[in-house]
């Protein structure tokens, strides 16, 4: 560690993480507090050296596992993201009893709505389930957004947007999904899943995507474990010196690629295609090109894992020849699928991928309007209830690009004052 | 000059020179000097009157760098900036950063914060700061790259002129800072970059809290 990275250090005492390395309780911890932008000291619980030299007083209950100690001494065992999160005063009710806005999502697409609404005057609460930031807030460095010749690390671009919605005044609720969403008169209710509910005069739907599920028997064993969705920034130290595996072809399993080469012993790219033009953006495609420890499989896909306690190597088949790849880690980045569940029950209308639907897409889709009740049309990026808006990638036809969700979420918020204004007192 | 390398600490002479609290009179005319100088400068009875001192001067949700520093430390003033929830505190942001994929954010983040909060090695009568780092990666922000400069600087710092500044920094600090780096580090420290701050020519950028008592090193 050099010099400059003492200068780095919280010179105040951080939060200190001790368990086991494959625990996926563990890895969710650190992957909530990696993403939220919080330090923390990872212990594993094996290393008996460590572990005496920052716990300063009594035994580690390996039952109780992980172990949690706050900056302030609080010791959490065994801890839960949420506990961890309430003891570091992240979890705040919400401030007000109605909003103008209701925000689900703090990926590019919420956030940007929630700059634009707030700085705007609107009362806006954000509603994220781990971290502002999304998919991009993962990713290691966006090179080709607006105005970043150098290029814009994924969690720098979710930490300034992060300050800039809070500095206008946008409310964020973290660590809580949304589990529900009713309708409210003109308005709707957000039902949380801790039971928190928040009024708001209107909403938008930005939660993005889930990463899709790799169907390889045991994966989901492994959880955690070795297997991870997504890039997995919190992952990168601890990889080094593994031999990683990444499965995808775009822009995302580039990213990963780049970022583990820099830490991992090698890394092999896993991709089911003939190639990666079709699916990833020339200027990764020249930079894996250039990497000595990354190997690019094409034509491949992973059929079987081998594991002990973690992931210890893949079955892969190329053209339906079998071979076994060593790997201590594989991240999985293949896309996504629309993350809706939430607001399943309120009848938003969706495509047949389960993308929600907007604007003049309803009026060509048969049914999709339902029981829209407006003698208007819906606005662009309105789904078929009246002030229930979509942006992002959980949008229906949305190009799934960081630029164009910032894009959508900023212009959502000039359709959330028309309908604020159509409903009156706004 | 000694400092190329130190175990142990300070000398009995350093230390009997270099340690004890200038008196009231002698701080009022260095706070004159540093005026005179164009830094702006408070003085203050006590490490509390410090910390209230630096508290009204940062502003609230005010990107804010601190140094390394027992004086902040002490003071308090680091576990304000870091862990208060006031601020935008760039240490812990910097620490959870990816050291291979944003070595030149971080670079540039800590090159050019908006408040940076620290100390000094030592004052002269003349109204002059001197400043040593190992790493030098605190010295930039100080000299030019930080929008606004808040140093707290305990009474036992003031030295007669420079050539004492400079006794202070390589037979004093370093000795102890150098002891403190292999403890908390496991490394060395040295006296590797040097900062004299003879004029503050931007008008209200540096602020200097002088306490009345010894502070830090």
């Amino acid at each position: 560690m050099s010099m400059i990275d003492y200068d780095a250090r919280p010179v105040t005492p951080q939060v200190v993480l001790v368990g086991h390395r494959a625990s996926s309780v563990g890895y969710s911890i650190r992957d909530f507090l990696s993403r939220n932008g919080v330090p923390y000291e990872w212990v594993d619980v094996e290393d008996t050296a460590r572990v005496a030299n920052v716990l300063t007083e009594g035994d580690t209950d390996v039952d109780r596992l992980p172990l949690c100690v706050l900056p302030n001494g609080t010791r959490i065992a065994p801890a839960t993201v949420e506990d961890v999160a309430a003891g570091l005063g992240m979890l705040s009710d919400p401030m007000l009893s109605e909003y103008d806005v209701a925000i689900v999502g703090a990926g590019p697409a919420g956030l940007a709505a929630s700059v634009y609404a707030a700085s705007e005057g609107l009362r806006a609460v954000a509603i994220e389930a781990v971290a502002p930031g999304g998919q991009a807030g993962t990713t290691s460095m966006i090179e080709n957004y607006l105005g970043f010749p150098q290029g814009i690390s994924g969690s720098e671009l979710a930490t300034r947007a992060t300050a800039q919605a809070k500095r206008f005044g946008t409310e964020l609720l973290l660590a809580r999904r949304l589990a529900d969403v009713t309708r409210d008169g003109p308005g709707y209710v957000a039902h949380l899943s801790d039971g928190t509910a928040v009024r708001s005069r209107s909403m938008l739907v930005a939660s993005g995507v889930d990463w899709r599920r790799l169907e390889v028997p045991g994966i989901d064993e492994l959880l955690g474990s070795g297997v991870y969705y997504g890039a997995g920034p919190s992952e990168a130290v601890t990889c080094s010196g593994c031999r990683v595996a990444i499965v995808g072809g775009g822009n995302s399993a580039g990213q990963a690629v780049i970022r583990f080469s820099r830490y991992a012993a090698n890394v092999t790219l896993l991709v089911r295609g003939g190639s990666l033009e079709a699916s990833m953006s020339h200027y990764l495609i020249s930079q894996i090109k250039e990497l000595g420890n990354v190997e690019v499989r094409t034509n491949t896909e992973v059929i079987g894992l081998e594991s002990d306690a973690r992931l210890r190597a893949l079955t892969i088949s190329t053209g339906g020849t079998v071979a076994r790849l060593p790997a201590e880690a594989l991240f999985v980045c293949i896309g996504g699928v629309p993350r809706t569940q939430g607001a399943a029950n309120v009848g938003v209308a969706l495509d047949g991928a389960g993308y929600v639907r907007t604007g003049g897409e309803l009026a060509a889709a048969a049914g999709a309007l339902g029981d829209w009740s407006l003698s208007r049309q819906p606005l662009p990026l309105e789904t078929n209830l009246p002030g229930l808006f979509a942006a992002g990638d959980v949008r229906s036809g949305s190009i799934k690009r960081c630029a164009a969700a910032i894009g959508e979420g900023s212009m959502s918020i000039a359709l959330v004052h028309q309908r604020l204004a159509e409903v009156g007192g706004e | 000059m000694a400092g190329a390398s130190s175990s142990g600490g300070p000398s009995k002479e350093a230390t009997a020179e270099f340690s004890p609290p200038a008196n009231r009179e002698h701080i009022l005319e260095v706070a004159d000097a540093l005026e005179r100088n164009g830094i702006t400068c408070t003085v203050v009875d006590t490490p509390e009157e410090a910390r209230e001192a630096v508290l009204s001067i940062l502003p609230v949700g005010a990107e804010v760098y601190n140094n390394t520093s027992r004086t902040l430390e002490v003071v308090g003033i680091a576990e304000d900036i870091e862990r208060s929830g006031q601020y935008q505190p760039l240490r812990p942001r910097l620490y959870q950063m990816d050291r291979e994929m944003q070595r030149r954010e971080m670079r540039q983040l800590s090159a050019s914060p908006d408040w940076v909060v620290g100390s000094v090695h030592a004052v002269t009568e003349e109204g002059s700061l001197l400043f040593a780092s190992a790493s030098g990666s605190q010295l930039g922000p100080i000299a030019s790259g930080a929008g606004h400069v808040v140093l707290v600087v305990g009474a036992q710092k003031i030295v007669s002129d420079f050539d004492a500044g400079l006794r202070r920094i390589y037979d004093y600090c370093f000795p102890l800072e150098d002891l403190r780096a292999r403890q908390a580090y496991g490394v060395p420290s040295g006296v590797n970059n040097v900062l004299v701050i003879n004029k503050a020519v931007a008008p209200g950028r540096t602020t200097v809290i002088l306490v009345a008592v010894p502070l830090g090193f």
